[in-house]
């Protein structure tokens, strides 16, 4: 069956050589337009939804670092938070101790976060499928216990307040929400960079071939097990990134910051993008904006329109196959 | 002291009968078939709220109440496996956000209906006085509760491992695929799975409501604790799951009486070495 789809490929290149281009150039200018309603936001809406797109950027880095795992090397996680969490606390320890420096802050939250998936990746990458989802969602729900449990370091359940960051030595501090929120799109924008030169990469080539059929990829003589690690501790760097802008937007970390509804919501955003890190982006947003927007309109059911797209996503795929299953038989 | 430690370990043992006694449900359904049912902990949820409408202190009630808890469960798992059924061969990605959507929705018309306090849930009134246990007042329901729990454990045993539906349900754990080819139905061992595995956790949820009763959170909670218990105690197996079971339990009561700041860490110190353990017992995946 896997031989059949080897050879049926080179057969559709050519249509999609020419097609490629001007689906790469329509997507460029959806990315610009994208990049500059985001920058030019703070200059006409109020606070609200300024702190909203904010929570909107945060959800985004974690979205992408959820579908470099689940969407390109097919292992769903439902536990990204746990880095999330590693990397906030240690922004925040970092602000409220040392250093009120954003710049260094992101750095050793990124830097926090990657270490603690490279520990977690031996024990965590045993796993496939669902005993992956299990196995990443039991660490993350121990993250959040310690956390809540170890009062001297990260305040327990009263969390921990941090001052807010500045972006040179001698500035002032960040504090009007249109300025923080363009410090997240920097960071976002950045981050968001990085990842686009990385989806050209060999390891990410590697990483998809191992979602697709790891035993063959294994056979050819790839080292799947390397870049499975490398590709973990990359996701965990980006989820410590988004813990990072998480403290600094909020200037506040709990417990609850890394719960369960972190990770599948992130979890969510990732399979709305199906396997696109830009469709996992327009998820992020369409999640907070499904949550807070329309959630608000309502009446306190917010959860169950949560609910509904949970769902809406899970049966996308089988409702279009047998819609398409059930109208091309009719030509025949 | 040593009797407040006998005591805690008696509630421990209670609370871990509890835990096993959902994450039975829930490491049958993983085992038959491979899905994570994150609307676990939802299931336990009805039956505890069964509890709070139908318990009125009569035994007689608090039956009605365990029939219509059973009940509820078995068809709420009937037909999660037949909402996972399309998603089968979709990965477990679909299935994973199927049951998330799922225990939203569950929690949303909780909090609907019932409100966003918790609400009591008393055991039967023949049941509700106390022993002495070495000066300490011990309530007599939970001393109940660890009789029926051993009991379920007993016969939840027996039938996997001596009877032909237990011998058919370890067969489909073991190869799904070859279980097929042998002749064996496993379309009706899945859903038979799913019925049984609902029906645990609302049965879980009616006996223990007095323990862990019905408020907004608990099915994340028990979810989370059921699941834990499921790693450490490995899929599929009922053994495995009631010593991982027992263990939490006793880590949740006595390991915080004795150490609180370190029981936390303690279990997650153990989830890590078993982890470990299993990387190296495991063979790697093909």
């Amino acid at each position: 069956m896997s031989g059949a789809a080897v050879t049926s490929r080179p057969a559709t290149p050519a249509s999609d050589q020419t097609a490629a281009p001007r689906v790469a150039r329509r997507g460029g200018i959806l990315v610009a337009l994208a990049v500059l309603t985001a920058v030019a936001l703070p200059f006409g809406v109020d606070a609200y939804t300024i702190s909203l797109a904010s929570t909107a950027i945060v959800l985004a880095t974690l979205a992408v670092s959820t579908q470099l795992l689940t969407g390109v090397a097919g292992l769903p996680s439902l536990g990204q938070a746990a880095y999330l969490g590693v990397g906030a606390y240690t922004a925040a320890l970092l602000g409220t101790t040392a250093t009120t420096n954003a710049l260094a802050q992101l750095v050793a939250g990124t830097l926090a976060g990657t270490v603690a998936a490279a520990l977690c990746a031996p024990l965590v990458l045993q796993t496939r499928g669902t005993a992956f989802l299990m196995v990443s969602f039991a660490v993350a729900e121990m993250a959040r216990t310690v956390a809540s449990k170890w009062t001297d370091v990260t305040g327990g359940d009263e969390g921990l307040h941090l001052p807010p960051v500045t972006i040179w030595p001698a500035t002032a501090p960040l504090r009007g929400d249109g300025y923080l929120y363009l410090y997240l799109l920097a960071c976002f924008l950045l981050l968001a960079g990085t990842v686009a030169l990385l989806m050209h990469s060999r390891l990410v080539l590697v990483l998809r071939g191992a979602g697709d059929h790891e035993p063959r990829l294994r056979a050819l003589g790839h080292r799947v097990t390397g870049s499975l690690f490398a590709g973990y501790a990359i996701a965990g760097g980006l989820a410590g990134a988004a813990g990072a802008m998480l403290s600094a937007a909020h200037r506040y970390v709990s417990p609850a910051d890394l719960g369960l509804e972190t990770s599948a919501l992130a979890l969510l955003a990732a399979a709305i993008g199906a396997g696109s890190m830009r469709g996992a982006v327009a998820g992020a947003v369409m999640v907070v904006a499904v949550r807070d927007l329309l959630g608000a309109e309502t009446g306190g059911h917010a959860l169950a329109l949560l609910g509904l797209v949970f769902l809406l996503v899970a049966y996308r795929r089988p409702a279009t196959a047998w819609i398409r299953e059930h109208t091309s038989r009719r030509p025949r | 002291m040593a009797v407040t430690y006998a005591v805690t370990a008696v509630d421990g043992v209670a609370f871990g009968l509890l835990l096993f006694t959902v994450a039975a449900g829930l490491t049958l359904i993983f085992g038959v078939m491979d899905v994570l049912n994150l609307a676990h902990g939802s299931l336990y949820l009805a039956g505890a709220y069964v509890a709070y409408l139908l318990s009125r202190g009569g035994l007689l009630d608090w039956a009605a109440a365990l029939a219509a808890g059973a009940l509820i469960g078995v068809a709420g798992g009937a037909a999660l496996g037949a909402a996972m059924r399309p998603l089968a061969r979709f990965g477990h990605l679909e299935q994973a956000l199927a049951t998330l959507g799922i225990a939203y929705l569950a929690a949303d018309g909780y909090t609907s209906v019932f409100g966003g306090a918790p609400l009591p849930a008393d055991p039967p009134t023949p049941l509700s006085g106390s022993v002495h246990m070495g000066g300490f007042r011990y309530p007599v329901y939970r001393l109940g509760f660890i009789a029926v729990a051993a009991v379920l454990a007993l016969a939840l045993h027996w039938a996997v491992t001596r009877t032909r539906p237990g011998v058919l349900l370890r067969a489909t754990v073991a190869d799904r695929a070859m279980a097929a080819a042998t002749g064996i139905g496993t379309g009706r061992v899945q859903t038979a799975a799913m019925a049984v595995g609902g029906g645990l956790a609302t049965t879980a949820g009616v006996l223990g409501a007095p323990l862990l009763g019905p408020a907004p959170g608990v099915d994340t909670t028990v979810l989370v604790l059921c699941l834990i218990v499921v790693v450490i105690g490995g899929a599929g197996s009922i053994g495995g799951t009631l010593a991982a079971a027992l263990m939490v339990g006793q880590v949740q009561t006595v390991g915080v009486l004795a150490a609180p700041t370190a029981a936390p860490f303690a279990l997650f110190g153990v989830l890590l070495v078993v982890l470990a353990v299993r990387a190296r017992l495991a063979v790697r995946p093909t």
